[in-house]
């Protein structure tokens, strides 16, 4: 069914808008700029901020926009000098207590109050209240999130995602009239596993999450779309990331990127946090057993194996590759006349799924392994068989094996060293498909770009293979 | 001369007037016994036709209220709450009914619940009226105890049953909306008004909320119907309304009178007259969030909604505070304002926020650290606090700001021009 449509008049000019929703989103969605702060569009309107508001022919008073219903042939005014000082006025009594530090502040550069403090230029308001009321600073509540009442604007949208997204309750306005504050019910802390949301919600800096504040200005980052890997849901994130001076590119924080068939706004807090894996305990040198050697003679090594070795050969597949690399194995596979597996018994992991995104199944990729008809079980390795592991979690059972590894391995598993270790690329080095447990396909970007890059495993597999075989698997567009 | 009538205070006088035996000695639940003999659309048609107007405070017609509850609203059970949170600096009558008379209340609930197909009652009392809820309670439990509540009220094939929600102490949850949050176990948040008209919802359920005396005044008006209650008050304004009178008359009390009786013959009569043979200097005429009037202006009042009105001011709840000449209204309005600002739910900005500064900017002014500038400011924040909140909390705030600084402004510039009153 096609969205229904009515005509109504927003500053003297004709739109067309949905008549099922209220006049707020609407408005936004049509690029008009309107000051908000509790209306959220996946947490609905509230009402309590009283910015939104606008001019409506026929009504005495301005109304606000989150919570007036559509009437066709409505006339609005989101202009002109009355609105725009009802506007300054609430802005300023929302200022009154406000610090107004921006430039100690974390959230300087992607907040609302900056943002309309600026449009409204406030510069010479008539604040003068010289004390401003004591409220606490940098407290913990919980699951990396800490909060700082007095940059707090109240829209309780922290309140209601607790409320009425996770339905955990663990957050509440305490006090009353201009004592009012944020604050965890007594005994409880944020306890949610996407606590780490109400951050990204929160409009001002009352909210910040311990990991990410003060570790960069947000207009040093860099934004690359992507896709969490943390499970098979495959959330939509975007990933920040900055080169600064003396250091190499470097991510400082993955946040939800919005996708209506996905995750909506939102991400698990496990996922956000599951940045650090990919940037910490890389591999970045080739290994004989325990012993490092150089790129090149371990690449002599990496040809050598693979031509004069006779053994059944058995390849492992990290089930978090992307299609393209999965299709390149493959290929690979045929060529060496090897069995590709990706055993996904590995990534079964019950305790992280939940009912709403977390899926049990870790591995990022594991739906585009079944596309690709590669087998998923775990195959009997005999000692004669020789293992070329490609970052599989459990593909370092036996020891005439090779592994090629994102990360440095680790020895406390009692993990049986390999013949030849090779480092691959992380994911965020690599680019290429994901299809996700509900079978949507996504396109992850090349996030980093190190001043040291570490191959890809399709730079890794051409290593090895002859001119005829590259053009094979160059052909990759159709295999995902 | 004026003449005392008496339709909801007409037990008050008698001792023991709150007991079950007293208040049935003397008529009460007379028109409970042959009940279900009436059809509910009787009791709603003769509330109706009284022209019955909502005693909280807003004057809204309970008739047209009471209808907004028809419907079968898929199945769902229907609430009646009785609204007695009385919070506001100045009124304080539905305190009397409390201890006074509440069988007569109790009373008004049953034909409100039958009236309106409701079996659940809920009285929201003030936190701080401790003994009024005590005796309450000791009122219902007898009705219980007596037959009158319960499975079958007095013999009649109906259930009600009553029960009684203490508050936590905050002026907002008298507000109709933020009452039933509180009574939902929430914040005592008010909600949006609604786009249409509705009946109010307590968990999700069609809800009637009345105050204490609009209810007290149900019995009267089932039994001796809608023109009897019709005969006194205005056209506009019928019946009677219990006005509490408060500030520097001799006698303060609470005295019923019918709607349109002259303000000042109102304290002549019943406060006999003002404190010590002082003179008027102001009324605030309907409890403490209607703006207030004048010597002048009081003299022209009358006490019924248009009159009020038509002076830019509100009947309110009847509070009537009056002041005379040793009133400073700077400090007066300082403490309006204290009030104003510690009981602001902190749900919504303009409130929020504008009720703290202006209570900080009078404070100045009366630290003599103020300027000219200042009450410009007053109003100006005044102006951002009318109209645009959620509830009508800080239109009322800002009413009685633009009244007490328009009307006294000579005495807010001695102040600043001088640094100090006269
Ligand atoms: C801030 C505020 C406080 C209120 N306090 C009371 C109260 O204490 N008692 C009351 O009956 N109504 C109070 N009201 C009015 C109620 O919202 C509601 O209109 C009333 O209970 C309806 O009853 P009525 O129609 O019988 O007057 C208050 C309203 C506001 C805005
Ligand atoms: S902490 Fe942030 S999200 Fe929560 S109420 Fe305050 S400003 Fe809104
Ligand atoms: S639910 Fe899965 S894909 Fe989504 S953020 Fe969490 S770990 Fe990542
Ligand atoms: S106007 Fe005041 S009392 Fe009413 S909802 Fe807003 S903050 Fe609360
Ligand atoms: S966005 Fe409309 S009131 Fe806050």
């Amino acid at each position: 069914m096609s969205t229904p449509s009515v005509t109504i008049t927003v500053d003297g000019a004709p739109i067309e808008v949905n008549p099922e929703r209220m006049l707020l989103p609407e408005l936004l969605d049509k690029g008009f700029s309107i000051p908000h702060f509790c209306y959220q569009e996946s947490l609905g309107s509230d009402g309590n901020c009283r910015m939104c508001m606008v001019e409506i022919a026929g009504k005495k008073r301005p109304q606000i926009a989150c919570d007036t219903p559509i009437v066709t042939g409505m006339e609005i005014r989101t202009r002109g000098e009355s609105i725009e000082k009802v506007r300054r006025d609430i802005l300023e009594l929302e200022l009154i207590n406000h610090p107004v530090d921006c430039p100690i502040c974390d959230q300087a550069g992607e907040c609302s109050l900056q943002d309309y403090y600026m449009e409204y230029g406030l510069y010479q308001g008539k604040v003068d209240k010289k004390e401003k009321h004591p409220f606490d600073k940098h407290i913990d509540l919980g699951a990396n999130v800490m909060h700082d009442q007095e940059r707090c604007v109240l829209c309780q949208r922290c309140v209601r995602f607790c409320r009425d997204v996770t339905h955990t309750d663990e957050l509440c306005v305490a006090g009353r009239g201009d004592r009012s504050y944020i604050t965890t019910v007594p005994g409880e802390k944020l306890h949610n596993n996407y606590a780490m949301n109400i951050v990204d919600l929160c409009p001002v800096g009352a909210l910040t999450s311990k990991d990410f504040r003060f570790q960069q200005r947000v207009w040093f980052l860099a934004t690359s779309p992507s896709v969490c890997h943390g499970c098979a849901k495959g959330c939509a994130i975007d990933i920040d990331h900055a080169k600064s001076k003396y250091h190499d590119d470097t991510i400082y924080r993955f946040r939800p990127r919005k996708n209506p068939e996905i995750n909506g706004e939102f991400i698990c807090d496990a996922g956000r946090l599951s940045y650090k894996e990919t940037q910490t305990n890389l591999l970045k040198t080739c290994h004989i057993r325990k012993e490092t050697l150089p790129e090149a003679e371990a690449l002599d090594r990496w040809r050598a194996i693979l031509t004069e070795d006779e053994y059944p050969i058995v390849v492992l597949a990290d089930a978090n590759l992307y299609t393209e690399e999965l299709a390149a194995l493959q290929a690979f596979a045929r060529t060496l006349h090897a069995r590709l597996y990706a055993p996904l018994e590995a990534y079964h992991d019950p305790a992280f799924g939940d009912d709403w995104l977390k899926s049990p199944q870790r591995a990022a990729n594991s739906e585009g392994v079944k596309r690709l008809g590669i087998a998923t079980e775990m195959p009997t390795i005999n000692d004669n068989t020789l293992v070329i592991n490609v970052n599989h979690p459990d593909g370092h059972r036996t020891a005439n094996r090779i592994d090629l590894l994102t990360h440095q391995p680790d020895e406390d598993t009692g993990r049986v060293p390999a013949r030849l270790t090779l480092p691959i690329a992380p994911w965020v080095q690599s680019s290429g498909h994901l299809i996700n447990e509900d079978g949507i396909k996504q396109y992850c970007e090349q996030v980093l770009r190190r001043n040291d890059p570490i191959p890809t495993l399709i730079e890794r597999l051409k290593q090895v293979t002859d001119e005829e075989y590259d053009k094979h698997f160059d052909n990759r567009e159709t295999a995902s | 001369m004026i003449e005392d009538i008496r339709i909801i205070s007409r037990r008050f006088d008698l001792p023991q007037s709150h007991t079950l035996a007293v208040a049935r000695q003397h008529g009460a639940y007379q028109s409970v016994k042959t009940l279900t003999e009436r059809t509910p659309e009787s009791i709603i048609a003769a509330v109706e036709a009284s022209g019955l107007r909502g005693k909280g405070g807003g004057g809204a017609p309970t008739g047209a209220k009471w209808r907004l509850m028809e419907g079968d609203f898929d199945g769902r059970p229907k609430y009646v709450v009785v609204n007695a949170d009385e919070s506001e600096p100045g009124t304080f009558k539905d305190g009397h009914i409390l201890s006074k008379d509440p069988h007569l209340l109790i009373e008004g609930i049953l034909l409100t619940c039958y009236a309106l197909g409701a079996h659940d009652a809920y009285i929201y009392i003030r936190g701080e009226y401790y003994e009024r809820q005590q005796i309450l309670q000791h009122a219902i439990d007898e009705a219980y105890a007596a037959g009158i509540l319960g499975q079958s009220i007095m013999g009649n094939d109906y259930r009600v049953d009553l029960t009684v929600h203490r508050g936590a102490g905050a002026y907002i949850c008298g507000e109709k909306s933020a009452l039933l949050e509180s009574m939902e176990g929430k914040r005592g948040h008010p909600r949006l008004k609604p786009h249409q008209k509705e009946p109010e919802w307590y968990f999700g359920n069609p809800t009637l909320v009345n105050n204490v005396e609009t209810i007290a005044t149900v019995p009267f008006i089932v039994t001796e119907g809608a023109e009897a209650y019709r005969q006194y008050g205005t056209e506009r304004s019928p019946g009677t309304l219990l006005f509490a009178l408060s500030g520097h008359v001799n006698r303060p009390g609470v005295y019923e009178a019918p709607f349109g009786t002259p303000l000042m013959e109102y304290i002549e009569h019943y406060g006999g007259g003002i404190r010590n043979g002082g003179t008027l200097k102001a009324v605030i005429p309907g409890g403490a969030s209607t703006s207030v009037l004048t010597a002048d202006e009081a003299a022209q009042a009358r006490l019924d909604y248009e009159s009020m009105q038509g002076l830019g001011s509100a009947l309110g709840t009847g509070g009537i505070i009056v002041m005379d000449e040793s009133v400073n209204m700077v400090e007066a309005l300082k403490n309006l304002m204290a009030f104003y600002h510690d009981e602001s739910c902190g749900q919504c900005t303009p409130c929020r926020e504008g009720t703290g500064w202006v209570d900080a900017i009078l404070a100045r002014i009366l630290a003599r650290e103020g300027s000219r500038d200042d009450l410009k400011k007053l109003l100006d924040i005044s102006e951002t606090m009318n109209g645009k909140t959620v509830c009508v909390f800080a239109p009322a705030a800002s009413s009685v700001i633009d009244a007490m600084v328009q009307k006294f402004e000579t005495e807010f510039l001695r102040y600043l021009d001088t640094g100090g009153a006269a």
